[in-house]
Formats: C-alpha cells, structure tokens, sequence
C-alpha cells in the first residue's frame, strides 16, 4: 500500500469559518482559565458534569473507529480496508489530543495531573480511563510515527520506531496492568504474554510492516477504557435512569464504541472522497457497511436484553421510555433495515444514512447517560434542581475542537502520506466519485 | 474502631449552634440569606455548598400525636461518612480518604477537580468552589483534626489552667465542632456500635416517640452519620430510595475485571491474528495456481 499527500491548496474557503471559531475556542479557553469554572461554564454543584464531558464521551466513542479500523486490518487480516487505516488513525490521535484539551479546560486543578502518577487508589474508574486513554494516545502516536518518517524519509528514525516501540508497548501494558491490579504477579503475567506475542508478531526480516503489537496494544487499552467510561456511571445507581443504568454498562459501551466507530470512518471515507474528489470507494464501503450491520445488531441486541431482563421494557413510559425508544429505533433498527441487503450497502444513500444514524444513535445515548437520563437529587438536603444548559464558553470550546479536528485532519491530510495513492488509471476528474459507485 | 454521630432529631432545638460552630471550626465565609419559607422554612442556606459543611434543615410535619396535630422536626445534615464511599471510590487520586477510625478526608494537594466525587455521592454533599481560580472541593471531615490531636491549652487566661479545666477542655475537643456546640445532647460522638445500641435502646425504651428506623445503619452498606426521628424520614428531606447495597458494591466486579480483562484481550487478539493469518496464507496457496488473478493473492476480507 502506498500513500501520498493529496494535492490541494492548503487553505480553502473552508478553512475560514473553520479558523474563526478556533479562534474564538482559544479565546474560551483562555476565559475560562483567566475567570474560572463558575463564572465560565453553567456547571454547578447539580450539574458537576456537562457539554464537555458529553464531547468527551462521544468523541472517544466515534474515536473508537481508529481502534477498530487498526484491528480490521492487521488483526484480522482486512487487506481489502487497508485504505482506511491511516486516515483512521489520523483521526483517532487528533480526537484523542482534543479529549485531553476539553479534559485540561474541564478539570478544576488540572496542574495536579501528575498525582495520577504518584496514587494507587482500587477500583477508581477514572483512574482507569486517565491512564489507559494517556497511554493510547502514546500508542496512538506511535501507530501514526511511520507516516511522518516516510514524509520526511527519515529512514533511521523508522528503523529505531520498529525496533523500540514494541518494548514500549509491551512495558506500557505490563505497568498499566500493575496499576491496575496492584500486583506484581499479575503485571509480569501480562509483560511475558505481551512480548511474547511482540516476538511471534514481529515485523519480517526485511523490516517491513507495522508491528503487530501496536495494534494489539491499541485494540486492548481501546477495549479497556471505552469500557471503563461506562463503569464510571456505574457509581450511580441511585442518579441514572433504569434504562441507561445496568451493571453491565461498561459492555454497553464497549459494544456501542466498535458500532459508531466504524460508523464514523465510513463517514470519514465518504467525506474525504467528496471533499477532495476522490473516487468513491463502493467496494470497501459496502464491506465496512457489512461489518457496521453485525456491530449495530449486537450492541442492539445486548442493549435491549439487558433492558428487558431488568424488567424495563415492560415499563417503558413517559419521556425517558421516549428517549430510548429514539435511541433504539433511530439509532439501532433503522440503520439495520437499511444495511440488510448487499444490493442496499452498495447504494450510496442507503449507505449515508445507516452511517449517520448508526452514529447518531450512540452520539444520543451518550447525551442521555450524561443529561437527559440522570434524576438529579440536588445537593444535601436535595430538593429541585434547575436545568442545565451549556454557556457559551463551554460550547465555544467544544465546537471550536470540533473544528480543529476537521481542519488539522484536512492540512495532514494534504501534508502527509496519509491517503492512498491513486491507480494513475483510476479517473480523477470531478466526476468521478460518482462513477465510482459502479464499483 | 469507627467513630460516628448520633443525632436524635427529637431534642433538636433547630438552634443552628452546631452550623454556626462548623463555620468557625472550618473557617468558612458567610453566605448571604436567602430563605425558601414556602420549602424550606427557616432552613439556610438551602443547600451545602463550598462555604456551608452543615445545614440544620427545618420541616413542619403532620403529626397527630403532636399537639394541634403539627411537628416541628430539625436534622443536622452533613457528610454521612460512609462505611463504603462513594466519593472515595469515585476518586482518581486517593484526595479523598476514608480514615480507620471513620472519617472521610480530602486533601486538596492532590485533588484534579474532577468533581467524579460530586456526581456519585449519593448524598449530595461534595461541592466545588465554583467561584475560585483553584477550585477545591469542600465538605465536612468529621473534624478529624480536633479528634486527632485533641490537646487542652496548658495556659487559660494568662495563668496555668487547672487540671479539672484541661480535662474539660481536652474533652470538649476530641469531638467534632458541631457535636461540642450542640447544647441539648441532641448530637452524640463515640464508638458507631454504641451509638447504634444506644439508638436501637431508645427506640425499644419509647416506641410511641420515635419510628422504628435508624437512618444510617444500613443505608447505601452504612453511614456514621446515624439518626433518630419522630417522623418518616422521606418526611423530612432524607433519601429512603437508596437501599442497603453500598454504592462502591456496584463498580467494583467491572473494576477488577480490568487487569485479567487486559491479558485476557492480549490472548484472543494474537490468537485471532494468527488464525486470519493462516486463512490468508491458505486462501493465497489455493488462488497461486490460477496465475491469471493476480489481485487473489492479497489477502481478502474475511471478517464474518
Ligand atoms: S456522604 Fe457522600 S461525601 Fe460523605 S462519605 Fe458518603 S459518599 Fe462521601
Ligand atoms: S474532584 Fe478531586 S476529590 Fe473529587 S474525585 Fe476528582 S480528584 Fe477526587
């Protein structure tokens, strides 16, 4: 497989309102930190928790197509998706940055993150999730490297990466299997498995190829913490409506992360190809159709077993039974019925829609087990809360991060081998992503 | 052992010396009145917050052994000081502790602010100081300090005190702020067990003046905030809806599914490597033959 850098103007008339609101992001950012939480933001004692921690959710749960896409490829051997794995990962390191950047805005003493690294507290999943989503990133960085010394030829570099960077990984998993667990039997278990798979999985002699233990080591710690975010409502039994609540959350999420993540690349392919007139890529998109359908019916599946067997489905009413019912039909069964058929996965609006709604779908149960499914009780004694709605700064920084991921996943995009090359025999006049839906 | 606080509502005044003392013990700023008459009576302010530990809330209830069929009935609301915390368990960085003896601590040193703690109490009580550049997080500590350290002054007035005022002194310190304040023994501090027998004794000794419950023995696996009423207690503003299960209880099996959870993913992700990868290389075998198709020798898809 080979990659080149598209060949565009590096700032278009889209780059303008995209710069804009970055701007007026970073100005956000700066009130925030210049004025503080209270004043900034609409968060209160009630509403600890808001817009920024939907963002964050949802973003890692989209995010989750990097994981995904990594897997696919070189776990299971998906060559025919090899397309899709770097602009997959591409994305994957830029939403992961702008998780941290909304965390720095959102946490009130963000300067002490470096006790993270000096504290053991059990079975705290925001431990969990702060280290396990650090270290991905790290791993992350990693998966992306060799595109930056190919760009740049730097050839010892990339020698230096595929030797030392599984013995990284392979640390990285053993430590965080340690902090983890507490214990060092259990830590050496995971460092032996580890290097042992690095060394059966180790790049051949010619020093070709990813090793495989990056993406084991990404497809794990992915695994590992887009679960733990939903044990983190686990702690809220007493808040969380019956519906989104279930001791099994961290599957769900687990679950819901591979559905909107493959989703999301789809829609990361489908735009891509648009924007800068690219073939449509029919063959590969229909697959990746195929495998959304089996991620959708399993998390829908899990997701209302788990309901009905809590007794819940009998006793779906009033506005919470209405939200799930969006969720589970607009989100689950629509994009199903619309990807049931090989014909169906071949069109292109069939195809769009079960993308976005898939998407949506989980975008909207992240919304839910955030905002709209939580029974506040109010601080002590409690009493009624008022609602919440997200200040402008808060959205500022939200949208503007948004708009920075699409803005800086355009300029790699154009900078960086990130896509594949084209066959110098596939049309490349305007018109031909929609010739390209023969195929 | 662990220590707690016994209130038994039926001999609180409302007179508010425990809040005022928590004020002055904690040296926290004064909030500006704001009463909620209608909801709250003469309760203030109407929340915790970051400057208010405790509130002595106020609710006038239907109550036909009462006189003219109406009670007046105070509480004395702050941290429960859970058996099993929910704020404890929530945090990232161990900023908040439950001591052995009881009490749970936070030490801002270490805090992030990510308010986990305040979204899973159960209680409500962890709040942040919204209108700080470093915001902590502010609640009651049981007064660990005082209990810690309790130690009369050697001097009282310009002269050495007498013995048998250091011992009331001593003694007026090892206790919380509130509880030393409370003038009609309506707060009691010492050891949970005794103060639960002690509870379980009145209610057997005056079952016309109390209902049979004791908030806080075993709500949410347990509080050391223990409670004595007249009244239902989702009468006067407690949660009864949060069962006996400790919070924690709920979020610890996926916790420590974690670590086997990571070698677990390790084993089934190589495994699955290896298998597609022999599926390839067989697919690639049987298609080398037909010479014609070269694109055959790449491994397909074979998901699913
Ligand atoms: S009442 Fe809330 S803040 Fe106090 S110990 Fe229990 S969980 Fe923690
Ligand atoms: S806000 Fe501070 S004390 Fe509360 S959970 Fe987060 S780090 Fe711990």
């Amino acid at each position: 497989m080979h990659h080149e850098p598209v060949q565009a103007k590096l700032f278009t008339k889209w780059s303008i309102p995209l710069l804009a609101l970055m701007l007026a992001g970073a100005a956000a950012f700066v009130a925030r930190f210049a004025f503080g939480l209270g004043a900034t933001t609409n968060l209160s004692n009630n509403y600890p928790w808001g817009l920024w921690i939907v963002f964050d959710l949802i973003w890692i749960a989209l995010a989750g197509g990097a994981f995904v896409t990594a897997g696919i490829v070189y776990v299971f051997h998906g060559e025919k998706y090899h397309v899709l794995a770097r602009p997959a990962v591409w994305m994957g390191l830029l939403s992961y940055s702008f998780v941290v950047v909304t965390l720095l805005a959102d946490l009130g003493l963000p300067w002490h993150f470096w006790q993270l690294a000096v504290q053991m507290p059990e079975h705290s999943a925001m431990y969990e999730v702060s280290w396990c989503v650090g270290l991905y990133v790290t791993v992350l960085a990693l998966e992306f490297a060799p595109t930056v010394f190919e760009r740049f030829g730097w050839n010892r570099l990339r020698d230096i990466w595929r030797t030392w960077s599984p013995v990284y990984t392979v640390a990285a998993l053993g430590l965080f299997t340690f902090l983890m667990s507490h214990q060092i039997w259990m830590a050496a278990v995971a460092t032996v498995l580890f290097a042992v798979i690095a060394w059966l999985t180790r790049p051949s002699a010619d020093r070709t190829g990813v090793p495989v233990i990056l993406i084991i080591a990404a497809v794990t710690f992915s695994t590992m913490h887009q679960s733990s975010l939903g044990s983190l409502f686990l702690l809220m039994p007493d808040k969380l409506h019956p519906l989104w609540w279930s001791p099994f959350l961290s599957i769900l999420f687990f679950l819901s992360a591979i559905a909107s993540g493959i989703a999301l690349v789809m829609l990361m392919d489908m735009t891509v190809s648009r924007v800068f007139r690219r073939p449509w890529n029919g063959e590969v998109l229909a697959g990746m159709g195929r495998i959304l359908l089996g991620a959708l019916v399993v998390y829908y599946a899990a997701r209302i077993a788990d309901v009905a067997a809590r007794g819940q489905l009998a006793a779906l009413s009033g506005r919470p039974g209405a939200l799930f019912l969006i969720e589970v039909l607009g989100g689950g069964l629509v994009p199903v019925l619309l990807l049931s058929t090989d014909a169906l996965r071949r069109k292109k609006a069939p195809l769009i829609s079960a993308a976005l709604l898939a998407m949506l779908g989980v975008m909207f149960h992240r919304v839910n087990v955030v905002l709209l499914g939580m029974r506040l009780p109010g601080t002590m004694p409690g009493g009624p809360t008022e609602t919440y709605y997200p200040s402008l700064v808060e959205w500022l920084v939200s949208l503007s991060l948004v708009a920075a991921a699409i803005f800086f996943f355009g300029l790699g995009a154009k900078l960086l081998p990130i896509l594949p090359r084209l066959e110098p025999t596939a049309e490349r006049a305007a018109g031909a992503s929609d010739a390209a839906t023969r195929g | 052992m662990s220590k707690a606080v016994l209130e038994d509502t039926t001999r609180c005044l409302g007179c508010r010396s425990c809040q005022v003392a928590c004020k002055q013990a904690n040296d926290l700023p004064a909030e500006r009145t704001h009463l909620e008459k209608r909801r709250l009576g003469f309760q203030n302010p109407a929340a915790l917050s970051a400057k208010t530990f405790t509130v002595v809330t106020n609710h006038e209830v239907e109550d036909p052994r009462a006189p003219a069929g109406l009670r007046w009935v105070f509480a004395k609301r702050s941290c429960m000081h859970c058996l099993e915390p929910a704020c404890v368990s929530a945090c990232p960085v161990t900023a908040l502790h439950k001591e052995t003896d009881g009490p749970v601590t936070y030490d801002s040193e270490k805090c992030l602010g990510c308010r986990y703690c305040v979204w899973a109490c159960p209680f409500g009580v962890p709040t942040a100081e919204w209108d700080s550049l470093a915001p902590r997080i502010r609640k009651c500590t049981l007064c660990f300090d005082r209990l810690r350290d309790a130690a009369a002054p050697a001097e009282l007035n310009g002269k050495a005190a007498p013995p048998e005022a250091q011992a009331r002194m001593a003694e007026a310190q090892a206790k919380p702020a509130c509880v030393a304040a409370c003038p009609t023994g309506a707060l009691m501090f010492g050891e949970r067990d005794a103060l639960l027998a002690e509870a379980h004794r009145r209610i057997a000794e005056h079952p016309e003046r109390y209902v049979a419950h004791v908030y806080g023995e075993k709500e949410a696996g347990g509080t050391s905030l223990l409670y004595l009423a007249a009244v239902p207690f989702d009468r006067i503003g407690f949660r009864t809806d949060l069962g006996e299960r400790s919070v924690p209880s709920h979020s610890v099996p996926a916790m420590s599914a974690v670590p086997p959870a990571v070698i677990a993913a390790g084993g089934l992700l190589a495994g699955i490597y290896f298998l597609s990868r022999r599926r390839a290389e067989v697919k690639a075998k049987q298609a080398a033959p037909a010479k014609d198709a070269p694109e055959a020798a790449v491994p397909q898809d074979r998901k699913e």
